[in-house]
């Protein structure tokens, strides 16, 4: 037993601190509009997030365990069921459903529900030991921009698909889409709202743009003969491209807007204090006051531009090129 | 080609590279050795412009790294010891990547990737992603990097460290092959015997100062030996517990 339990000692070691990653909630833009602002009427906000939390947090814990390394040790087959067995319930998720599970034994309509979280679960859990050769597929077909800085607009756009932030925003986008087509006409304002809550969800991302390069990118980027202004420009076009496609059903001319303004707001802890980034996690930002401007900002600058006159996009395009340029030269003298 | 005077860098108290003064003339093949923590990636960092110096000079192709550090990065290429590669980009991608940063046309970018990858078998494994790859293969990508925009000095940290042999011997002709062209190559390593094949200058380093700086000829016994004599000398404990009974 004693294999076993070291491994499993280890596993929750390692899967502790993963949930720790967790804690990338609290310093998301999205996650604190909501709690400040929407509070009990955000329900279905935290509802999308969980949705879209769901599924990284179903992977089974024994996958944190190189495969060659499980096969490498010398465990006996009882003890490799034990391990088998055991693991799934270091995932919090796995109690929280047994939980359900029991409390909800007896009543018919909530017993449903949890059955219907217990088949995500398991497909998630299922899914995460199947080896992913269409991911890497999709991956390889996200297009770049034509142009010399065309595969570092195409890194970035995968950087940004491999943060929560983009599903949040992407079912946002989705579920007004679906409205307008098959639901009663949405009413002016909602419009808005929904443009500000789909940007202000993948605006914590402008706060750390450097946060999923790694060591080795950062590294490259030094290396480059490129200025500190190029290397910006091809992160904000993949921001900019990825804000105005879920913008489109939305107001897209007010969400590139807005979206130009979260970037110019969020130079200073992109570039000044970049914070490490965790793939498959909500993006943190760097300061919850640079946050709430960012947020400030974005409704402003989308209000305008939809509500009174598509001109206020000149001024946000503006204070976009400025940051682009002032920043630049910023990055270049910290390279 | 490369010119250092008295080249010096401090970390607070610790010196970590001291009054280094070395002179590289253009198609030298340099290997520059030391033990780990000698002051070799200070140095290359501080000719690649990557770090300012104390104290002192140094020039690469005439350049001051620091004051020219955009012109500078446009005439060299460097394999740096992290290999500097995005997560995200394939092997194919990190090639096209720096055909299109350093100006070559994008037909003769695809010609060159095409040549390297089939010069350092990579052809395989093209559409990997870096994440992905062995780190022999990752190594490979940043050395055609490198490579590809055709430089005028080459900076290598370990190129040799966890490739094939095959791949080592590819690497070290094509190394051979550019120097004859005229580029400089500036190397390190800890693999004596390849150095001892390639290499036109010796340079030794031992905590942060140069205790040995000549053409490879004049060496006055086997490399290993001489490294031996001069860095470090190998000590040998034995471990009484490594042996036939098991606990």
């Amino acid at each position: 037993m004693a294999r076993p339990i070291a491994i499993l000692r280890s596993l929750a070691t390692a899967y502790r601190r993963d949930w720790t990653a967790l804690q990338s909630l609290t310093g998301n833009n999205f996650f604190l509009l909501t709690v400040l602002l929407l509070q009990k009427a955000g329900t279905f906000v935290y509802l999308i997030m969980a949705l879209v939390l769901f599924f990284p947090l179903s992977t089974d814990p024994l996958r944190k365990v190189p495969r060659s390394r499980l096969a490498l040790w010398p465990l006996e087959r009882r003890e490799q069921w034990i391990l088998r067995l055991v693991s799934p319930w270091l995932n919090p998720l796995t109690w929280i459903l047994a939980a359900g599970a029991i409390w909800s034994a007896g009543r018919t309509i909530s017993a449903g529900v949890w059955v219907i979280a217990g088949v995500f679960f398991a497909a998630a859990f299922l899914l995460s030991h199947i080896p992913t050769p269409g991911r890497a597929l999709f991956w390889r077909r996200v297009p770049g921009f034509p142009g010399p800085l065309e595969q570092l607009v195409r890194k970035n756009l995968r950087e940004i698909l491999s943060t929560l932030d983009f599903y949040c925003a992407a079912i946002l986008s989705l579920a007004v889409l679906a409205w307008r087509w098959f639901g009663p006409p949405l009413p002016h304002e909602a419009l808005m709202a929904m443009t500000v809550l789909t940007v202000g969800a993948l605006s914590s991302y402008a706060q750390c743009l450097f946060g999923l390069d790694g060591e080795g990118g950062l590294s490259r980027y030094r290396l480059l003969p490129v200025c500190g202004w190029q290397l910006l420009l091809a992160k904000d076009i993949a921001f900019l491209a990825i804000s105005l496609m879920l913008c489109l059903p939305l107001a897209p001319l007010a969400g590139l807007g807005g979206a130009m303004l979260v970037l110019a707001v969020g130079r200073v802890p992109a570039i000044q204090h970049p914070r490490e980034q965790t793939r498959w996690r909500f993006s943190t930002g760097g300061a919850i006051g640079n946050g709430i401007v960012q947020m400030i900002a974005l409704a402003m600058t989308i209000s305008s531009i939809f509500s009174i006159s598509v001109l206020f996009l000149a001024p946000a395009i503006l204070i976009w090129l400025g940051s682009l340029w002032w920043y630049g030269r910023d990055l270049d003298r910290r390279r | 080609m490369i010119s250092c005077q008295k080249l010096t860098r401090r970390f607070g108290e610790f010196t970590a590279v001291d009054q280094l003064t070395l002179e590289v003339d253009k198609g030298e093949i340099c290997a520059f050795l030391g033990p780990n923590g000698a002051g070799k990636s200070t140095t290359v960092n501080m000719m690649t412009g990557l770090l300012p110096p104390t104290s002192g000079e140094v020039r690469v192709c005439g350049l001051d790294p620091t004051a020219n550090s955009l012109e500078l990065k446009r005439r060299i290429g460097v394999l740096p010891e992290d290999l500097g590669l995005f997560d995200d980009l394939t092997v194919e991608e990190h090639l096209l990547l720096t055909g299109d940063i350093y100006g070559v046309p994008r037909a003769e970018t695809r010609a060159r990737t095409s040549q390297l990858l089939h010069a350092l078998s990579l052809e395989h494994g093209r559409r990997t992603f870096a994440a992905a790859c062995s780190h022999g293969m990752r190594k490979k990508t940043a050395f055609a990097m490198a490579l590809l925009p055709n430089p005028q000095v080459l900076f290598l940290d370990e190129p040799f460290e966890a490739v094939d042999p095959v791949t080592a011997k590819i690497m070290r002709d094509l190394l051979q092959s550019v120097s004859r062209h005229g580029v400089t190559v500036f190397l390190t390593s800890h693999i004596l015997s390849m150095v001892e094949r390639i290499a036109t200058r010796i340079v030794m380093i031992r905590k942060g100062s140069v205790v040995w700086n000549s053409s490879a000829g004049e060496l006055p016994q086997a490399l290993e030996d001489h490294y031996f004599d001069l860095v470090e000398t190998p000590v040998v404990e034995e471990l009484e517990w490594l042996g036939p009974s098991r606990s």
